[in-house]
């Protein structure tokens, strides 16, 4: 690859050395009715970059008005959009059907020199498949002509494949974008911006025959902004290389925080629960009012039907009750995460759950010393009655089962009908 | 980022201390022929000179402004034609809408223009549209180069407007999203004005008035939610005493109890 060519890749994918980029695409106002996203473009796009976004996909005239926002080592990426449609405008996908659009129109608006003077580090430009045999035809005609135009001025090109039109289906949704992607590369995208295709196996066949890095696009915003981070981190396991995201930003009602979760997803391999988090939120423990307890056991009942995986039993229960007389004279015994397991496993198979706090078994580790169920104060640290096969080579007979807090909602406290076991919070893991 | 060229012809327009203008655009004989008033352009548009803040003339009819002094209005040279101002009562009624560039920002600059002119028309066939978001991208690409400010004047008047005051928007939005450094737009009502002064951003926008009865009402509220100003029309020429008018108007744009755009 050119040096030019590739120091705008690196610029744009490996700002953070992991060969992934979360973009913003905000380039709507230069296609679409206009919208909320489009009258506040200035102050979306400065909290966008505030959020850590690694490029922004602007339209011409605004990469202009808004160059100062990109300037110095730690700006983003300008991502320029060289072309113009009118889809947004055309039938039902209008939205405020002001002037409505009758057929699809898609033309080449600034050349890649001029995009590479307005301080760009990389085009988009759209390829339509579906509309009709023309529209098809063209778009491959001027995107290989204008992939050509930028690889002289050394500028990476992102196609952006699109599925619109008559002869697109729901059933043929899939292979059409996955042929879009194919040709795109073919006629020598250096990237791709593509809708998700709905599951991850597809995804990873797209994201496989393409073989540049894809950037997962968002379309219409969802209510639930969980979504949008969910569609990015299944993309990401299917093998994209970050998303260039949308309305689904550019319309949320805190744009800066949205970017900051996809950064932590994308770049720190962050799940979506834990990316999502408030702020201001703790880790959880349990804790006990023992004059509460009944002896009924359904903790221990719940505990375990929460963790069948095969074997059952209530020797095989995260916790237990002490017998007692009557009420208040139980004893409920569970994990109290005192740590000292942790800090006596020779071998360090134990640690905390990034997530969840909870004490984590990494069984590859494990040796079977016994040290932590010997340890543990409680006693709720237990033998497992099957073995378990490591890789090809590592067999351990038994390994020790401990709480996992059922990934944050314990079904001992959530079952617990007098409240004598509950959930607390404690601020940080130490 | 300092003042550059550009900036500094958009100062010649639009008065520094208010950030208001107000505008006269005398081009429309390009498309429409002799109107009313203006059959002799010389003698109609001179008296304005020391009015207005800027005159809009086409390429051929800037040669009569020229002898200009440092009071009198800066040039604003129109760089397209169009037959889509043509109603089916005139003369030639168009069959097709058409649309055609006239001068490069870098000619406009050698006619001695503060700024280039051209239209953004809606409603029309989709390639008239997309002709004109070139054009508007080009020619700020250009201006920007050479330091010609563009002004994009948007023109909702085709059959395809379903709604007036939203097409306005959209024409502001292609407008900014095309590098424009400012936009002349009919009267689009208080609602919309609120939003296209919220998406432009700094952009000057002036206000061309429903009619001259409705243009100091119109231009009140205008300049209450920060738009920059008046751009009036050739009608203005039909009336017994243009000077008179724009006088009037001149007085209402440049007030100083209603406060300033930003800049």
């Amino acid at each position: 690859m050119q040096t030019g060519l590739q120091a705008r890749m690196d610029r744009l994918f490996n700002r953070h050395g992991d060969g992934r980029a979360v973009c913003v695409a905000a380039d709507h106002g230069y296609m679409s009715d206009v919208t909320p996203n489009v009258t506040k473009l200035r102050s979306i796009t400065e909290a966008v970059i505030k959020g850590g976004a690694d490029g922004v996909l602007l339209s011409p005239g605004q990469a202009m008005r808004l160059a100062p926002l990109f300037q110095g080592r730690d700006g983003p990426a300008l991502i320029v959009r060289p072309d113009w449609m009118n889809m947004p405008r055309l039938g039902t996908s209008n939205v405020a059907n002001a002037v409505p659009q009758r057929l699809l129109y898609h033309q080449k608006v600034i050349t890649a020199e001029q995009a590479l003077a307005l301080g760009a580090t990389a085009v988009t430009i759209y390829l339509f498949l579906g509309y009709n045999d023309k529209i098809e035809t063209t778009g491959i005609e001027v995107g290989a002509r204008f992939v050509s135009e930028c690889h002289r001025v050394e500028l990476p090109c992102i196609i952006e494949p699109i599925a619109y039109g008559g002869q697109v289906t729901g059933a043929r949704l899939v292979d059409i974008l996955t042929l879009g992607a194919r040709m795109a590369v073919e006629i020598g995208a250096d990237a791709l911006k593509i809708p998700y295709t709905g599951d991850v196996d597809s995804f990873h066949r797209l994201c496989s025959v393409a073989g540049v890095p894809v950037l997962v696009l968002g379309g219409a915003r969802s209510d639930n902004e969980r979504d949008a981070a969910e569609l990015v981190a299944e993309a990401l396991e299917a093998g994209a290389s970050g998303c260039l995201m949308g309305r689904n930003v550019t319309k949320s009602p805190d744009p800066e925080k949205m970017i900051r979760q996809l950064c932590l997803i994308a770049h720190e391999g962050w799940s979506v629960d834990r990316a999502m988090r408030p702020p201001d939120w703790e880790y959880l423990r349990l804790r006990a009012h023992p004059a509460d307890c009944t002896g009924c056991n359904l903790c221990v009942t719940a505990c375990v039907a929460h963790h069948d995986g095969g074997e059952y039993g209530m020797h095989l229960a995260r916790l237990r009750i002490e017998p007692g007389q009557g009420v208040g004279q139980y004893k409920v015994m569970f994990c109290t995460l005192c740590k000292k397991c942790i800090d006596v496993c020779p071998n360090h198979a134990l640690r905390w759950h990034p997530e969840t706090g909870a004490v984590e078994l990494l069984p590859e580790l494990c040796e079977m010393c016994n040290k932590c169920v010997e340890v543990c104060p409680t006693k709720v640290i237990v033998h497992s009655d099957k073995g378990i096969q490591i890789g090809e080579s590592k067999y351990l007979e038994w390994y020790p089962i401990v709480c996992d807090l059922c990934g944050g909602e314990p079904a001992c406290a959530r079952i617990c009908p007098t409240g004598a076991i509950f959930v607390d919070q404690r601020k940080e893991i130490k | 980022m300092g003042v550059n060229s550009k900036a500094y012809r958009m100062r010649e327009f639009i008065r520094p201390s208010d950030q208001r203008s107000l505008i006269v655009d005398t081009s429309a004989g390009l498309s429409l022929g002799p109107l009313p008033g203006l059959e002799d352009f010389s003698a109609a548009v001179i008296p304005l000179l020391p009015l207005a803040d800027g005159i809009v003339t086409s390429p051929g009819q800037s040669r009569r402004l020229s002898g200009r002094t440092r009071g009198d209005a800066a040039l604003l040279v129109r760089g397209d034609w169009t037959n889509a101002l043509r109603g089916p009562d005139f003369p030639l009624p168009p069959e097709t809408i058409s649309r055609v560039p006239l001068l490069t920002p870098q000619e406009a600059l050698d006619l001695g223009a503060s700024a280039l002119v051209v239209h953004f028309l809606l409603g029309h066939e989709e390639e008239i549209e997309a002709g004109c978001l070139r054009s508007t991208v080009q020619f700020a690409l250009e201006g920007n180069r050479v330091g010609m400010p563009l002004i994009v004047d948007v023109q909702p008047i085709g059959p395809r407007v379903v709604l007036r005051n939203k097409a306005i928007e959209l024409g502001v939005s292609y407008a900014l999203e095309g590098g424009a450094d400012g936009a002349a737009i009919p009267w689009p009502g208080e609602a919309s004005l609120m939003t296209i002064m919220e998406m432009a951003a700094g952009m000057p926008i002036l206000i061309k008035p429903s009619s001259l009865e409705a243009a100091k009402e119109e231009l009140a509220q205008a300049l209450v939610l920060g738009a920059s100003g008046l751009w009036l029309g050739a009608d203005l020429f039909a009336r017994p005493d243009p000077a008179d008018v724009v006088s009037r108007l001149r007085e209402l744009v440049h007030q100083q109890n209603v406060p300033a755009p930003q800049a």
